[in-house]
């Protein structure tokens, strides 16, 4: 039997209440000084994990985050004892203390910002061609002409960049003063302008959705994904380092397996 | 699942169910496979044979764009709310 953690909580008293957890096996508390580690028993033979599994995992994470405040643990994070868990807790308390207390009645909401990017990048070159900075091809040398297109391209990039970098700050600045925290990911593709996670009071929740309610209405080119509340997964913070080489990198082993199945260029782009 | 867990509601009806499902799925996939509590290696094992925990996942690993083009539907009007 393997031991399977969905988080880090803020008692390390027994669940008041039953809560089923993976293949329906009964979650309990592994208490370290005043925190505890809820788990439940995972049988050894499972070997098709599917998305269910992960829907489940955060199924029982919001579950507890009814009861306490939760450090969500990262999908597949399996122990072989009880003696592991409290090894893990032992080496990591302090870090966990500082993060229940920082993320103590705090959730999280993401947002995704789509723009069109081609779009965007033609009326960049639409108002380059109309200014003195335009190339003329048909006279020059091949170098110079050369030298001249690099620097058009240069100067639509930047103002490419540029003009993300102000469309996110509007953005952003519906939330800044609701938010706590905030992670900001800029143009993971060129289509996904912004990828962003916010950290915000659970008492403020309704004002970040009012926020994003007027937002959403604001007319434009931007469409947004919104979700939440969300458990706080991109806030867990740990100062200490994972240095065992043989650390189970999922991203590293999904990028493998995806190369492997032919989706590695689908993943690269998002 | 006793729950969808959030459902990203379209104001259009545009997102069916099963979409709506699997654009949850992608939102959780984004946080939770590799952020939260990530702990040291001595003590964090995989479970044999990962292969199989992605193989019902590959289809669903990618952004909610490259999905939408993938399916051939543009993304007009696909403003989610907060739930």
């Amino acid at each position: 039997m393997k031991i399977y953690a969905y988080g880090i909580i803020d008692s390390h008293n027994s669940l008041k209440e039953p809560i089923a957890g993976l293949e329906g096996k009964g979650i309990y508390n592994v208490s370290y000084r005043d925190i505890g580690i809820t788990v439940s028993e995972l049988n050894e033979e499972t070997k098709e994990i599917t998305d269910t599994y992960i829907l489940e995992h955060e199924r029982i994470v919001e579950r507890l985050m009814e009861d306490f405040t939760v450090l969500p643990m990262r999908f597949l994070t399996i122990f072989n004892t009880k003696e592991d868990i409290l090894s893990m807790a032992e080496l990591y308390y302090e870090d966990f203390k500082d993060n229940l207390a920082r993320l103590h009645n705090k959730v999280e909401f993401g947002m995704k910002v789509i723009w069109p990017a081609d779009t965007i990048k033609q009326r960049i070159i639409d108002v380059y061609h109309k200014t003195k900075h335009n190339v003329s091809i048909s006279t020059e040398s091949p170098a110079k002409t050369f030298v001249k297109e690099k620097f058009q391209e240069h100067i639509i990039e930047k103002e490419f960049q540029e003009e993300a970098n102000r469309c996110i700050a509007v953005v952003d600045d519906y939330f800044n003063k609701i938010a706590c925290e905030k992670k900001l990911k800029r143009l993971q593709t060129e289509n996904l302008l912004l990828n962003a996670s916010y950290l915000v009071d659970k008492q403020r929740q309704n004002d970040f959705k009012q926020a994003f309610e007027q937002l959403k209405n604001t007319p434009g080119d931007l469409k947004f994904l919104f979700s939440g509340s969300w458990p706080c997964y991109n806030f867990v913070t740990l100062t200490k380092k994972v240095a065992s080489f043989d650390y189970f990198n999922t991203e590293d082993m999904l990028n493998r397996l995806l190369a492997q199945q032919g989706f590695a260029k689908e993943r690269n782009a998002v | 699942m006793d729950r969808p867990i959030k459902t990203l509601q379209d104001k259009n009806s545009y997102l069916d169910l099963h979409r709506q499902e699997r654009v949850t799925l992608l939102e959780v996939l984004d946080r939770a496979l590799d952020k939260g509590v990530v702990i040291s290696g001595d003590i964090v094992i995989s479970v044999a044979d990962v292969d199989l925990i992605y193989l019902g996942l590959k289809v669903l690993l990618s952004s909610v764009e490259t999905m939408e083009r993938l399916r051939g539907a543009p993304m007009a009007g696909a403003q989610e709310e907060p739930t």
